[in-house]
């Protein structure tokens, strides 16, 4: 990245700016990742007593779950339990005892797996990232691919497009996944139908969570390019005599991308929301199904450390879209 | 696994026509032509089983740890087709004069796959475990009522004591709950290494629990202690199981009909017809104990008037519900207290509150609820409202809550206004719904190969010896006493009798009102043979299974 400034300012000061410079960047940097920690905690915090709030005690649903039952426990069958978990303990204290842990790195032990919630979710975050990322990326090929193809291409391949775009955005998760499974692993047995977290039965499940995404992303960057479209330097640009092709990738793309990239952020995080779905119907492993099952079981310590876990990714994923903003758009360089 | 397709040998034959998994359709008979006929026995390979849920821990005291606990742990005692106790892990056993003494002569030179001998200490300390330690609640709350002390005589003969006889000891005892794990084991390692990979004397070991993903079970080359009733003597014939676990139905039957599994747990009952006629090995195992079956909360709400109970039994077609949401594959079970697989089960009993409308609208009229302008009923300005809670997506699929819906529709027909309220695993286990105040009907099941079940459930539940399994709040000095005679009856028929009319009393009074029978729908590919459910909980056998080319 560069900028006029310090060519201009240069023979006065030729040293001491560029280190003031310097010395900001590291304080904004250090704000944002006190932030970052700030919202971390914060999120951990809410999940915390959220999961607390809900009807339900938890030695009772631990014993319940250990026995495949769904009684009422008498206080002296529950108390070795609680006594075990710290139940016993005022809330405040477990509510610090956690909040110290998270400091050393130590998000808790499952209730029902008897492991540290760092495990359990180290062994499920891979499969769960490359199914979003790859979900993420996917998506945008196709949204592209569509707009640059179909905006302004006459009525026709232009209606084909947006109904494609307004179709895709509304088809549930589920039917998608259920659809491609039956034809491309039943009928058509390309891919397989409980694949695992190997490459090959990834293609199905990314699919089943790229395809309406993509919808939703090309709708808008399809509004975008429609309107730069018709942008004066649009015009200057043909007047130049360049082609319609090198005008929509060099031009007008740029352009028309920002909002979907404001989108994407949001995206990362609402996809690791929906990957439970994917995870499901082809026997894949990942942070969605055991969300899910400790949400079930009352396991605070898990759940607690999972929204954790996807309220960082939500901030690297808006760091990252600030960071695309920044090459999208030269003029961002510049303030 | 080298290729991305796990699919092998012969089974693509089927894979063409399984995008049937959506219509169910009728079709023609393709797969199952095959294998039919034997075909020779290959050495080695991997079976992959499709199970849905992913139990926390390899053994416990849920139905679903008892089946996966199989795999790895022995019993003491197993139950043949035939409803008798056969040995396993003890070759023969006596019962005292008295029955109050088990003494089991154990097999000679067995050892848990850590090395461990399996003698007589190691078989009393776990059940001295059971009974006073949270190792499995199941395990315990089966035998406890009349549990002793367990006392190793010598090496291989150990001695269970109990306080008064009870003959259905033996029968409780064959269910996977009772799986000896190795004292050595127990002792030395953490909860968290005996929860992922417990370690007994049995077919196979836990090599890895990819959690989400699957168990993978290795074979134990050194098997020495398969049961009686095995169908083949020695170490498994496979060298691995892959044990998957897949929710999503579609998923699962799809997963065997394109040759990816091998065998699958809960087929949908959609594709039941068409797995029969794709599969050679099609199992429906109806599962013994108590049945999917109303509790009705009699101790407040409007269940508190027995007319009321009764005339809600009689107010809805339950038969035609149960047979047209489960596809005519799982029976109606009209016994509220055990299903029709459970020994000494009263098939009269079952018979009572057949669908009649004007009866139940007779009963309602004489307990004083009037019908009102909207088709409710009211007594003293309340509605006849029923607060009905269902354990939604674990308890009930959604082919159980259709069934559900179709009964609401029919009671309000004769003027119960019926509230379905679908509560998660979380809300329900959590202890929302345990007070009386918080429902008027909540249907559940619990499996179990002996009547002795009813004690268990239908036990008072009182200040001193609170019973929370009790859903229904039922008190009855009278049913306690039937129950407790019948556990302690040495002699078989009078026991049975017993067992009996304790259901009727249940039936009568209608303390719970049958829905339909647990059960275990399996189907297995063409060219595995040998797989099996055992008798007592319909745990899959993987031991005896083999692949033919």
């Amino acid at each position: 990245m560069t900028t006029l400034a310090p060519d201009v300012l240069a023979p006065v000061t030729p040293t001491a700016l560029p280190a003031r410079r310097s010395v900001r960047a590291a304080r904004r940097a250090a704000l944002k990742a006190a932030s970052a920690v700030a919202v971390l905690i914060a999120a951990a915090s809410v999940t915390f007593f959220a999961q607390l709030a809900i009807p339900g005690d938890r030695a009772t649903i631990i014993l319940n779950l250990q026995n495949g039952r769904e009684q009422k426990w008498s206080s002296s069958e529950l108390s070795p339990v609680n006594e075990k978990f710290g139940f016993d303990h005022p809330l405040l204290t477990q509510y610090l005892h956690y909040v110290g842990g998270f400091f050393k790195g130590d998000l808790g032990t499952s209730y029902t797996q008897y492991r540290p919630v760092t495990s359990v979710i180290g062994a499920q975050i891979l499969p769960t990232l490359v199914l979003t990322v790859g979900a993420l990326v996917v998506a945008w090929i196709f949204a592209l691919v569509v707009t640059v193809l179909t905006v302004r291409r006459g009525r026709a391949v232009t209606g084909i497009g947006s109904s494609f775009e307004a179709f895709t955005a509304s088809l549930p998760h589920y039917w998608v996944g259920v659809i491609l499974l039956v034809v491309f692993a039943v009928k058509i047995p390309i891919f397989p139908v409980i694949g695992g977290d190997g490459l090959w039965g990834t293609v199905l499940p990314v699919l089943t969570l790229a395809i309406p995404l993509s919808g939703f992303l090309g709708q808008v960057t399809r509004d975008e390019f429609d309107k730069v479209l018709d942008q004066p330097f649009i015009t200057t640009a043909r007047a130049r005599g360049m082609g319609d092709t090198a005008i929509r990738l060099r031009h007008a793309l740029r352009h028309a991308v920002l909002p979907a990239i404001t989108l994407s952020g949001w995206a990362l995080g609402a996809l690791i929301s929906g990957a439970v779905i994917a995870e499901n119907i082809y026997g894949r492993p990942g942070i969605g199904q055991v969300l899910v099952t400790a949400v079930n079981t009352r396991d605070v310590p898990t759940v607690a450390g999972i929204v954790l876990v996807v309220a960082a990714v939500y901030i690297v994923a808006n760091l990252l879209v600030d960071l695309a903003y920044a090459a999208v758009d030269p003029r961002l360089r510049a303030s | 696994m080298t290729s991305p397709f796990p699919l092998r040998r012969t089974r693509r034959v089927v894979a063409g026509f399984a995008g049937l998994v959506l219509l169910a359709s009728g079709l023609t008979a393709c797969g199952a032509a095959a294998a039919e006929g034997g075909g020779t026995r290959v050495k080695g390979g991997t079976i992959t089983y499709a199970h849905v849920q992913e139990p926390p821990c390899i053994f416990g005291g849920w139905i679903q740890q008892a089946y996966i606990s199989r795999q790895v742990l022995d019993g003491l005692v197993t139950e043949d087709q035939d409803g008798s106790v056969k040995p396993w892990l003890a070759t023969s056993w006596d019962v005292s004069p008295d029955g109050l003494t088990y003494t089991f002569t154990l097999k000679d030179g067995v050892k848990f796959t850590d090395g461990t001998p399996l003698d007589a200490a190691a078989v009393a300390y776990n059940f001295d475990q059971f009974e006073n330690t949270d190792l499995n609640g199941t395990a315990k709350v089966s035998m406890e009522p009349y549990y002793k002390s367990a006392e190793a005589i010598d090496p291989t003969h150990v001695a269970i004591h109990l306080t008064q006889p009870y003959p259905q000891f033996l029968t409780l005892i064959t269910q996977g709950y009772f799986g000896i794990e190795s004292p050595t084991a127990l002792k030395t390692r953490s909860k968290e290494e005996n929860c992922e990979k417990p370690i007994g004397s049995g077919a196979f070991t836990v090599e890895k629990w990819k959690k989400g993903q699957e168990v993978i079970f290795k074979r134990n080359p050194n098997y020495t202690s398969w049961p009686s009733t095995a169908k083949h003597e020695g170490p498994a014939y496979v060298d691995e199981i892959k044990w998957k676990f897949v929710p999503d139905g579609v998923s699962r039957y799809a997963s065997l009909t394109t040759g990816q599994s091998d065998v699958i747990y809960e087929v949908p009952t959609v594709n039941w017809k068409d797995a029969q006629s794709r599969f050679s090995n099609t199992i429906r195992y109806i599962t013994p104990g108590k049945p999917v079956s109303f509790y009705l909360n009699t101790k407040a709400g409007v269940f508190t008037d027995k007319l009321v109970r009764q005339a809600f039994a009689y107010g809805a077609d339950r038969k035609g519900a149960v047979e047209a949401g489960f596809h005519g594959v799982i029976p109606y079970e009209g016994n509220p207290s055990v299903s029709q697989s459970t020994p000494d089960y009263n098939e009269q009993a079952a018979k009572a509150y057949a669908y009649d409308p004007d009866k139940a609208n007779q009963l309602l009229d004489q307990a004083g609820w009037k019908k009102n302008a909207d088709g409710v009923r009211t007594k003293g300005g309340k509605p006849l409202t029923v607060k009905l809670v269902y354990g939604a997506g674990f308890i009930f699929t959604s082919e159980g809550a259709t069934v559900l819906q179709a009964l609401q529709e029919q009671w309000k027909k004769v003027g119960f206004d019926v509230k379905l309220v679908p509560a998660t695993m979380a809300e329900l286990w959590g202890g929302k719904y345990a007070d009386p105040s918080t429902f008027d009907a909540t249907p559940s099941y619990w499996t179990s190969p002996s009547p002795a079940i009813l004690w268990i459930v239908w036990r008072p539940n009182t200040e001193k010896a609170p019973n929370g399994n009790n859903r229904s709040f039922y008190n009855n000095d009278q049913l306690s006493k039937v129950i407790q005679a019948a556990n302690t009856q040495t002699d078989a028929a009078k026991a049975s009798t017993l067992y009996q009319q304790a259901q009727q009393i249940i039936q009568d009074d209608a303390a719970g009102v049958g829905l339909y029978t647990q059960n275990t729908l399996i189907a297995v590919a063409n060219d595995l043979k040998g797989f099996w459910v055992e008798k007592s909980q319909g745990e899959p056998i993987f031991s005896d299974a083999y692949f033919v080319k």
